[in-house]
């Protein structure tokens, strides 16, 4: 298990620190962590600017606007914020910090970019109907022992898998 | 390799610890042994029967009596303005607002103290806050302020100013024209506790 | 007792501020562990790489295993510590979607976020197209409100459901874990590809 591990830090004991911060997360403030709600803020906020009033009227967004806080000022923002520094900090200490735009050789850099988007576009879509991501439903629910969470790890995790055939190209 | 293996013992070690423990449900609310033991050692949590008469000769809005013997007792005799509810029905739903609320200071009063200590107990037990007891019950009132007891010729002066508050009182309260049990003082709505609920969360 | 903030009342601000130290702590494990690559992501359905499979494990026993003993030593009062809302249908439709994502993009929100942070220039073109995505899913609600808000069974824990006691089923979770842990690592040597480790 040599290769490039000791350039990373042992999985177990990056579980095991993940793990802390998620429990002193739920001791703290009662909750875990999250990161879809943060994007669904940041889109909110974005039609509320453009025009307030098409934002009262959707159906979806209406929920997340309320008259004087504003939708950016919320728990998720923040920690996403946190994520953000946090990643950077410690890609300063491990000397990984540089653009890179990362793929398999085997494709082009255009088709990279088109699957970011459209994997990211997938994905945002399908956090808002799950009511979550890998990180707020899966590993903060399965933490609580949540059905939510389970299920919605397994699918997402199995999903993958039985796609991974179709997408090898892109990958290895 | 070591820490998989190292790893895997522990969680699972760990796992048939966590597997044998019971279930528990902690509520942030109640109060365990030591900490009920602590408020009876503060003592702070029995009201006087001078100063209850007082409070009730002036009007005074913070304290609501609670009376909580049977309904025939209540009905024969009763302090002002006090409300029944009798001991067994304590936590039915409809008085459980009363008990639990934090707009004024709830006073028990039984005959003795009996009852009113136990009912400050279960309910100081479940977290609720703002309730008290009447030094002494009715039996006391009566010894105290209806009935005071005139002090020695030796005792000090202190004593026979408090003698003379008290016939003050006794005046007021058996008079005529005192205010009587059934006096028409409305039983303020009682203002409800905030509950702790679960914290919003997750990805949204 | 815990949870400190709703029970202490504490300020909006103070919450907001731990927020984002959690919030700092999370991205910092994330980087380490090496989730700021897409490819080592992926890795984990070609069977070349399963750190997802170590971290996520490890992490969500961790805070379990913590739940469950602080909950046993009065740490904690578990009746305000969140658990998901169930909607069956959307928490399926919902994941069935995500893991299509997560294997076309290569990311997850938040490991997008941290990957972004450290300049990965996929990751930003994620996050862009979750945002897209997010707004797709706003424009068309009418169309999927129904199947949003259907079966709603309220938070209901696995344990409950499948009529075990929480320690039981940590176990359980435990002991599969275990097992994924060896299999998986068997995998890996036997799906491995240096190129690919010496590249991420």
């Amino acid at each position: 298990m040599e290769k490039t591990a000791n350039k990373y830090m042992n999985p177990y004991l990056a579980g095991l620190m993940l793990g802390v911060v998620l429990l002193a997360s739920f001791y703290l403030t009662g909750r875990g962590l999250g990161a879809s709600g943060a994007m669904r803020s940041v889109v909110v906020s974005s039609v509320n600017t453009v025009s307030h009033d098409y934002a009262e009227t959707s159906n979806y967004f209406s929920k997340y606007i309320s008259g004087e806080k504003s939708p950016m000022k919320s728990w998720l923002v923040l920690e996403v914020l946190g994520v953000l520094v946090g990643g950077f900090i410690s890609g300063a200490f491990s000397g990984r910090l540089n653009f890179k735009l990362e793929k398999s050789p085997k494709i082009t850099s255009k088709k990279r970019i088109y699957l970011a988007i459209i994997g990211g576009a997938l994905f945002g879509f399908g956090s808002q109907l799950g009511r979550g991501c890998t990180s707020g439903a899966a590993l903060t629910g399965m933490a609580t022992l949540s059905l939510a969470g389970y299920v919605t790890m397994m699918a997402i995790f199995g999903t993958a898998f039985a796609l991974a055939y179709f997408f090898r190209k892109n990958w290895i | 390799m070591r820490i998989r293996f190292v790893l895997s013992i522990v969680l699972v070690c760990l796992g048939l610890v966590a597997a044998i423990l019971p279930q528990t449900k902690n509520s942030s609310m109640e109060l365990d042994a030591q900490q009920l033991l602590n408020e009876i050692q503060l003592e702070n949590y029995v009201i006087s029967v001078d100063e209850m008469a007082n409070a009730l000769i002036n009007n005074d809005p913070e304290y609501q009596l609670i009376d909580l013997r049977p309904e025939a007792d209540f009905k024969a005799y009763s302090l002002p303005g006090s409300l029944n509810i009798p001991f067994d029905s304590l936590f039915s739903e409809t008085w459980v607002p009363y008990i639990d609320q934090i707009a004024r200071k709830n006073v028990f009063y039984s005959n003795g103290t009996t009852l009113a200590s136990e009912a400050w107990m279960l309910t100081k037990q479940k977290g609720y806050k703002n309730n008290y007891i009447l030094n002494g019950g009715l039996n006391n009132w009566f010894a105290t302020i209806i009935e005071p007891k005139e002090p020695a010729s030796t005792d000090g002066e202190e004593a026979f100013f408090q003698y003379e508050a008290r016939l003050g009182m006794k005046q007021f309260f058996t008079g005529a024209g005192a205010v009587s049990s059934s006096s028409s003082k409305q039983v303020k709505k009682p203002v409800p506790r905030k509950k702790k609920k679960m914290v919003a969360g997750g990805c949204s | 007792m815990g949870p400190i903030i709703p029970l202490f009342e504490i300020s909006e601000e103070i919450n907001l501020l731990i927020a984002f130290l959690i919030g700092l702590g999370f991205g910092f494990a994330l980087e380490q562990a090496g989730f700021s690559s897409s490819r080592k992501l992926a890795g984990m359905f070609y069977g070349y790489d399963i750190t997802v499979l170590k971290v996520f494990f490890t992490a969500a026993i961790t805070a379990m295993l913590g739940l469950l003993f602080m909950n046993y030593l009065g740490m904690i009062d578990m009746s305000i510590v969140y658990v998901n809302d169930y909607f069956m249908s959307s928490a399926i439709i919902g994941g069935i979607i995500m893991g299509a994502g997560f294997i076309i993009g290569g990311f997850c929100p938040g490991t997008s976020v941290c990957a972004a942070a450290i300049g990965k220039i996929d990751a930003m073109y994620f996050i862009g197209g979750s945002l897209i995505g997010i707004l797709l899913f706003g424009q068309t609600y009418p169309l999927w409100e129904k199947l949003h808000n259907a079966q709603h069974l309220g938070s209901l824990k696995l344990s409950d459901s499948i009529g075990v006691s929480d320690g039981i089923l940590g176990l359980l979770v435990i002991a599969a874990a275990v097992v994924m842990f060896w299999v998986g690592e068997m995998a890996e040597r036997r799906f491995k590809r240096e190129d690919i480790n010496n590249e991420i």
